[in-house]
């Protein structure tokens, strides 16, 4: 058997049902391989797409999502891909071909090293150039990718590897990968903090989804009705109908969410890593609380603030072992629900434009059960966090780390994919859609059936929003008013689409939507003034938000 | 400033030693100093190395751990000095 046949053989044995990649010359023996083989490939326009739909398929079910390209401008084109899953812990395995052993470090045709490249933003990788490796690389690849905390691992295959015969042999058994017990005696001591506690928050991240953790998180919050609040990945991990929820934290969180934060005495931190953009300045964050740390990797505890009670390990067992403490909180419950009623989004907009809030919520009032929305970046993407509902984690497909223009779309594709039936809408800005457009033909290819609600303001709206707000309005390369017509755009790549421009026609857009029974583009024409309301300021902590100040 | 000596067993697989050096560059913590001896089959490096920074060091000892190719992290020495690189030549 050739190196090539074996990889594919050994995907197939790891459960893999797509390949998202790109072909070319280095990786040509698998491209071969893969015509024997039941996984289905799915070409993409651009490997950066490529790393972007695994990733969108792997956030949508929980799974290592797989893609592949060649050595040089295919592999470097990953890079993006790679470094967005690994900001966001993301399980992936990202396959380059290379050029043959004898030719590497010749500055051959196509070679770079792929390797060296994305050292910093993989959680390991393989170059494997003894066909006697291949086994367990492609084996360890995919333990150590959905291990622990998740994350991206690169299998850099030299073309005369996969080339090679040799007598392969399946690599080991399946790795116990279930994370560390927590320590008793941490246990006892969060259980005294949350007994002690006046005022206590959760902070909710994405790690409680990607632990696998959502029922016994809700079964937590039912139990102890300590407020929460959540970052951006941290969505759903409670509905956020749900009565405790205040919704997300920081820099374009909900002033009940940030009031709270600062105010509490006990933050219970779950599966999450105070980040700058949740955190605000974070010696002004939250500064009379204690903190619990729950996460399954030790370098995140206690990395940017101390943690009274390190709870590291399994989420699961660390929350059922809390779920019965007993928690004093009725009249701070009582003040957090009163900051959450006194600032409920306010939907009224004088202007006879379409108030992008108001789209979302409708959107998300109507969408079905089985909705997933996958973002972009900018000021869409913030809306959506603070305006759409979610029931599930894995429902809001969202670039928080990297902030990946251009992610949208080919996460939509992905996990459109892997569900099949779920409603799957992109929620896209005219930026970010010009990242990753040409992906529209991978659409129009598979015939996948993703909504594209674009919103088009003709401008870079988030970066232009600060140059208004921090940089005295001076405007610099944030005019997009020569963007293409993207209605014609997308029918001429096969894509329905229509365009939607008065707050009268928002309802029978929604119904275009969601009645289409394929791919189809709203490109909905939004104000290019329209800002994202609160926002804290950069340097400024969350006790300081901005709002807006309507004429 | 921080000054951080680890004793290291780190597996020689590809790239293993730059993991180590890109992790301690990547986390701002500067290197002092650094000894890598192969063992006598070549399948791992014994590795000492100081660093320094305004960083706090057991994040940075947690980090290397978590790197796949590390088999073994000791901390020999760990304190602050007040002139950086001359004070932790002192430690090492």
């Amino acid at each position: 058997m050739k190196g090539s046949q074996f990889l594919v053989k050994a995907l197939e044995r790891e459960g893999v049902e797509f390949i998202f990649g790109y072909p070319g010359g280095a990786i040509m023996p698998v491209y071969d391989a893969l015509l024997d083989s039941h996984i289905r490939h799915i070409l993409v326009r651009h490997e950066q797409a490529a790393a972007l739909a695994a990733d969108g398929y792997a956030r949508a079910t929980g799974k290592v999502g797989v893609c592949m390209a060649t050595s040089g401008p295919g592999a470097t084109n990953l890079v993006t891909g790679i470094a967005n899953a690994y900001m966001d812990s993301i399980p992936m395995v990202a396959i380059t071909g290379q050029v043959a052993t004898p030719l590497m470090g010749t500055d051959a045709f196509q070679e770079v090293d792929i390797f060296g490249i994305t050292l910093p933003v993989v959680k390991h990788s393989f170059l494997v150039d003894r066909a006697a490796d291949l086994p367990r690389a492609v084996h360890e690849a995919f333990c150590i990718a959905k291990s622990g905390r998740p994350g991206p691992v690169l299998i850099d295959l030299p073309k005369d590897v996969a080339n090679s015969e040799a007598d392969f042999e399946f690599y080991g058994s399946e790795a116990d990968s279930s994370a560390a017990e927590p320590d008793r005696e941490a246990i006892a001591r969060a259980a005294q903090l949350i007994e002690n506690a006046h005022r206590p928050v959760i902070y909710a991240g994405g790690g409680i989804g990607m632990a696998g953790a959502i029922r016994e998180f809700n079964a937590f919050v039912d139990a102890t009705r300590i407020p929460v609040i959540s970052t951006l990945k941290g969505i759903g991990a409670i509905p956020t109908q749900h009565p405790l929820f205040l919704g997300m934290m920081g820099m374009h969180g909900t002033k009940a969410s940030n009031h709270a934060v600062q105010a509490c005495d006990l933050l219970i931190c779950i599966g999450a890593r105070f980040d700058d953009r949740a955190t605000g300045k974070l010696a002004g964050f939250a500064t009379g609380a204690r903190v619990i740390h729950m996460d399954a990797d030790a370098s995140e505890v206690g990395k940017l603030r101390h943690a009274d009670a390190p709870l590291i390990g399994d989420l699961k067992k660390t929350l059922r072992a809390l779920t019965t403490v007993a928690v004093d909180g009725d009249a701070w419950r009582r003040q957090c629900l009163s900051w959450k009623q006194s600032h409920a989004w306010n939907y009224d907009a004088p202007a006879p434009g379409i108030y992008a809030p108001w789209f979302l919520k409708r959107l998300a009032q109507r969408a079905p059960e089985n909705v997933i929305v996958a973002c972009d970046v900018g000021q869409h993407q913030m809306w959506v966090a603070q305006h759409f509902d979610f029931a599930r984690p894995e429902q809001h497909l969202s670039s928080g780390g990297l902030g990946t223009m251009g992610f949208g779309l080919p996460a939509a594709i992905g996990a459109q994919l892997a569900y099949p039936n779920a409603t799957v809408i992109n929620v896209s800005g005219d930026g970010s859609m010009m990242m990753n457009l040409q992906e529209l033909a991978t659409l129009r290819r598979y015939d996948l059936p993703v909504k594209i609600v674009l919103f088009d303001n003709r401008a870079l709206g988030m970066v232009r929003q600060w140059q208004e707000l921090f940089h005295a309005e001076r405007y610099s390369e944030v005019d997009l008013s020569d963007n293409p017509d993207f209605s014609r755009v997308a029918e001429s790549m096969g894509i329905p689409a229509f365009r939607v421009e008065s707050k009268e026609h928002i309802e029978d857009a929604i119904d275009n939507l969601l009645a289409t029974s394929g791919p189809v583009m709203a490109h909905v024409v939004i104000d290019q003034m329209a800002n994202v309301w609160p926002i804290v300021g950069p340097g400024k902590t969350n006790s300081e938000m901005m709002d807006e100040v309507r004429q | 400033m921080n000054v951080l000596t680890l004793q290291l067993r780190v597996k020689n697989e590809e790239g293993a030693l730059l993991r180590v050096l890109s992790m301690a560059r990547r986390r701002r913590f500067d290197l002092i100093n650094l000894t890598a001896d192969s063992s006598a089959d070549g399948s791992f490096f014994d590795v000492r190395m100081t660093v320094q920074a305004e960083r706090s060091a057991p994040a940075f000892v947690r980090q290397i751990e978590k790197l796949v190719d590390v088999a073994h992290v000791e901390v020999i020495k760990s304190g602050e000095a007040e002139n950086g690189a001359r004070a932790a030549a002192s430690l090492t």
